[in-house]
């Protein structure tokens, strides 16, 4: 009885993992940036097809992790370059627009790969022992680099100039600017920061999806809905969104069906929007 | 008119010049333009973009599938294409209201909801098998009863697109089609004006709800098969495509769209691979660099159209309904606070006389915020507003303007990109129009007195059909005075009308201030930093400092008032 309770608390906790590690990247470019990057669920899927590209030459599946880390940086830099930067301060030609690259990723995915679903095996195979539950390893290890790489970005954030720098950017890009700081630079970077985080989720998940083009459409709802409900701009909100986005999925989901899971997310969004439009933790 | 006739006979004639192939195609082409109209409805007018109208085509879809499988061939389904319409229609009306209810949000929050719903119910309609027959849809739906030739359906089809685009056309031209357009670019001015506007998206929403419906009415039997395809995603983001590629901003844009791009793509599609990547890249480049889309590029031969029709004679608007008491205004110790900062703290005041009452203190002592607290826009913590004895600091600011308040902002905020006719018609409209009213083009003739009065004064005023973009930062402070005084308000709030007016300018608008206040005998409240406009204008002076009254008089009480003194000049105090 024991071990069922703490496989369900595992799963619990596998499921919120995984959601903040996949809304990571959005949280970073919509929190910072305030731009709503609708192609953020194709990036993913762009850091899944690198494992797929890894597994389909026998390269170990660790080398997807540069590989889409170098795809989605480029994608990232070239994005905000020429089709982003012109638009800050018009979120709603920010959304338009990426919604339209949203589009123009998966054709290309779809041309490359075609429609069918692609299995990545697993790099970390066999289950551990944990309280007297078994749990499969590879689970436990995203558990561990999700928690992982939350914590080096927050005390990063936290502590290095260059965070300073960013807050800065972020409160006031004019006052930033008359600082001498290279207020065009930081917005590039963090762009390119959040879909770097995009393509790393991207790959770490491909071994536990079906890898097809049209997975990006999930991700980006599930994490705007995260963020809808946390609130934009610190941790605390996207680990709180993402517990309650992806405990309410996946509580529903398990008691009816998927389809349940997703109405009740849906619903839960809507009610966030009229009583907390800025959801739980607030920035202001 | 003539373009129009021309594209009617061509729509005629095509079955018999190009054979029933092509009216197949076509009539799916026509079906899906009818969806189109829709998304540039939403989208091209009123400024938010439905990224999921499957979920309405979709539906109606369904129901027309199910009744005509179910009822084959008895003749009162004809009635059944219009019902499967309205439905769509209704619950995309219900979820414009929901979603717009509180936030008035036409941003990413509205798109991503309408994309989430789309999703869900692609997948309803896959899980669902016992009704909608699961991943392979709905098959063997026979046509409309008597209809059912491709020739007849290219024609049904092909009537309910003339009739959509007669309706659209007919909403464009009315009071509801230049309200969207002008809170696609200001929606608070709007509002300031007493119209509902999260009301108004929902009806555009539920426009281009019915329409989709009526879309995905017809594709049932003409196609004879319904799929899960149909609500998801895939089709929600072609009518998106057509709607911006055609150009969503003008009546015909979405529909040569979804014919021009549906017609290449089923002739292309399976030859050239790359196709659909093509399309993609087309589409970023017309919302990165012309969204007027592709009916834009024909703007050079719309020449031979001819000149646009001038107005008709104008018509008389009634006189605003509403009591002709003196307004009587309150604040019993009204608290904002936002954050840490105190923006007023336990202010008091009232006025119950007309004449011109001038709100003066130095920066941040809350002159602007006493207005927005007025107009519902900023929240009080504690203490009471009372508009004519009534509490108003729980209503919504549509509400309390519709009391009889009219407001001009600090900045000028005209609506720049319509005509200066439409920019003084919506200011008619305002508390003098019931919600039936906004379906009557003529009252976009509509003159008032006042009106006439101010245009003999400004004869640019009466220059119709400039766009009010074309005018001079004078030019547009007289004409966002202008609208504040053409609803007629018993309590008139000017938030600085002189800012940035050169003295020649100035004197106008003192002018037509002073002669708007004898000739209706309303209550006027100016803020303004400028003393000597001050000592020509009061007649009485209220004096705000961090956040409560300090001191309130004649403008010769003001200006012996010692504490005054020392806000302004500074003190040893």
């Amino acid at each position: 009885m024991e071990s069922v309770l703490v496989a369900q608390a595992l799963n619990a906790l596998f499921a919120v993992a995984v959601l903040a590690l996949v809304a990571l990247g959005l949280a970073v470019v919509f929190g910072l940036l305030g731009v709503l990057n609708l192609a953020h669920g194709e990036v993913v899927m762009i850091g899944a097809y690198c494992a797929y590209v890894a597994q389909t030459n026998g390269w170990p599946f660790i080398t997807a992790l540069p590989l889409a880390i170098a795809v989605c940086g480029v994608l990232g830099f070239v994005v905000e370059r020429w089709l982003v930067s012109p638009l800050y301060n018009r979120p709603f030609d920010t959304l338009v627009l990426t919604w339209g690259l949203s589009l123009l990723i998966r054709k290309c995915a779809e041309t490359m790969f075609g429609l069918g679903y692609k299995n990545i095996t697993e790099p970390v195979s066999g289950t551990l022992d944990v309280l007297g539950a078994t749990y499969p390893r590879y689970r436990l290890l995203l558990i561990a680099v999700s928690v992982g790489v939350l914590v080096v970005l927050v005390l990063w954030y936290a502590r290095s100039r260059t965070g300073t720098r960013i807050k800065a950017m972020v409160d006031n890009p004019e006052l930033a600017r008359a600082l001498g700081i290279r207020v065009s630079r930081f917005a590039s970077a963090t762009f390119v920061a959040g879909t770097c985080l995009a393509g790393l989720a991207g790959v770490l998940i491909a071994p536990l999806v079906p890898v097809q083009p049209f997975m990006g459409l999930d991700h980006i709802l599930m994490s705007f809905f995260v963020l809808v409900v946390g609130g934009l701009g610190s941790v605390a909100g996207l680990l709180t969104g993402a517990a309650v986005i992806g405990g309410t999925n996946s509580v529903v989901s398990a008691i009816s069906d998927s389809t349940g899971g997703y109405f009740c997310v849906l619903v839960l969004a809507i009610l966030f929007l009229w009583q907390r439009p800025s959801g739980i933790h607030a920035r202001r | 008119m003539r373009a129009a006739s021309v594209a009617i006979v061509a729509l005629l004639l095509l079955p018999l010049v190009a054979g029933e192939f092509w009216a197949y195609q076509m009539s799916l082409l026509y079906v899906y333009a009818i969806a189109a109209l829709g998304v540039g409805l939403c989208w091209g007018r009123a400024g938010f973009l439905p990224l999921g109208q499957g979920l309405f085509f979709g539906l109606s879809a369904y129901l027309s599938g199910l009744a005509l499988i179910e009822f084959d061939q008895s003749f009162w389904l004809l009635l059944l294409v219009p019902l499967a319409a309205v439905a769509s229609g209704a619950l995309a009306l219900l979820i414009g209201m929901l979603v717009f209810r509180r936030q008035g949000e036409s941003g990413p929050y509205f798109s991503m909801i309408t994309l989430a719903l789309a999703l869900l119910a692609g997948q309803v309609a896959n899980n669902w098998e016992s009704v909608t027959g699961g991943f392979n849809g709905l098959k063997g739906i026979p046509g409309l009863p008597g209809l059912d030739s491709f020739v007849a359906a290219y024609y049904v089809a092909a009537v309910a697109l003339v009739l959509s685009c007669v309706a659209v056309f007919w909403l464009y031209r009315a009071p509801l089609g230049v309200l969207w357009a002008a809170l696609a670019h200001n929606e608070r001015r709007v509002v300031l004006f007493g119209f509902d506007t999260n009301r108004l998206k929902a009806v555009a929403f539920g426009v281009s709800g019915l329409l989709a419906g009526l879309g995905g009415a017809l594709y049932a039997p003409q196609q004879g098969l319904v799929t899960p395809q149909l609500c998801g995603f895939v089709l929600s983001a072609d009518l998106v495509i057509w709607a911006a590629v055609g150009g969503r901003g003008r009546l015909f844009g979405p529909v040569l769209g979804a014919l021009l791009i549906g017609a290449l793509t089923s002739a292309l599609r399976d030859s050239f691979r790359f196709w659909e990547i093509t399309i993609a890249i087309v589409f970023i480049a017309i919302v990165l660099a012309y969204p007027r889309g592709l009916i834009g590029m024909l703007a050079p031969f719309e020449l031979w159209r001819g000149k646009r029709p001038q107005r008709a004679a104008v018509l008389g608007a009634p006189a605003r309904v509403q009591s002709g008491e003196v307004a009587r205004l309150q604040f019993e110790e009204v608290d904002v606070k936002v954050g840490e900062v105190q923006i007023l703290d336990r202010l008091s005041l009232a006025i119950d006389r007309p004449g011109i009452f001038c709100v003066i203190g130095p920066n941040g002592a809350g002159k602007t915020s006493t207005f927005n607290v007025l107009t519902g826009e900023l929240r009080s913590q504690a203490g009471r507003v009372r508009f004519d004895g009534l509490a108003i600091d729980h209503l919504q600011t549509h509400r309390i303007v519709a009391l009889g308040i009219g407001r001009k902002l600090q900045i000028p905020s005209v609506f720049a990109h319509l005509s200066i006719a439409d920019n003084l018609a919506i200011a008619l409209w305002s508390g003098r129009t019931k919600p039936a009213d906004l379906l009557q083009p003529r009252l976009r003739r509509w003159s008032s007195p006042l009106l006439q009065a101010l245009q003999e004064r400004y004869p640019f005023l009466a220059d119709a059909e400039r766009t009010a973009s074309e005018l001079a930062h004078g030019e547009r402070q007289i004409l966002e005075l202008a609208l504040a005084l053409l609803s007629e308000p018993r309590l008139l709030l000017l938030d600085e009308p002189c800012a940035g007016l050169s003295p020649q300018e100035t004197a106008q608008v003192i002018d037509v201030i002073r002669w708007a206040s004898e000739r209706r005998g309303a209550t006027i409240v100016v803020i303004e930093h400028d003393m000597s406009l001050v000592r020509e204008l009061a007649d009485h002076v209220f004096v705000l400092h961090n956040g409560s009254l300090l001191a309130q008089g004649s403008v010769a009480d003001i200006q012996a008032n010692d504490s005054v003194k020392a806000i302004y000049v500074g003190s040893e105090k």
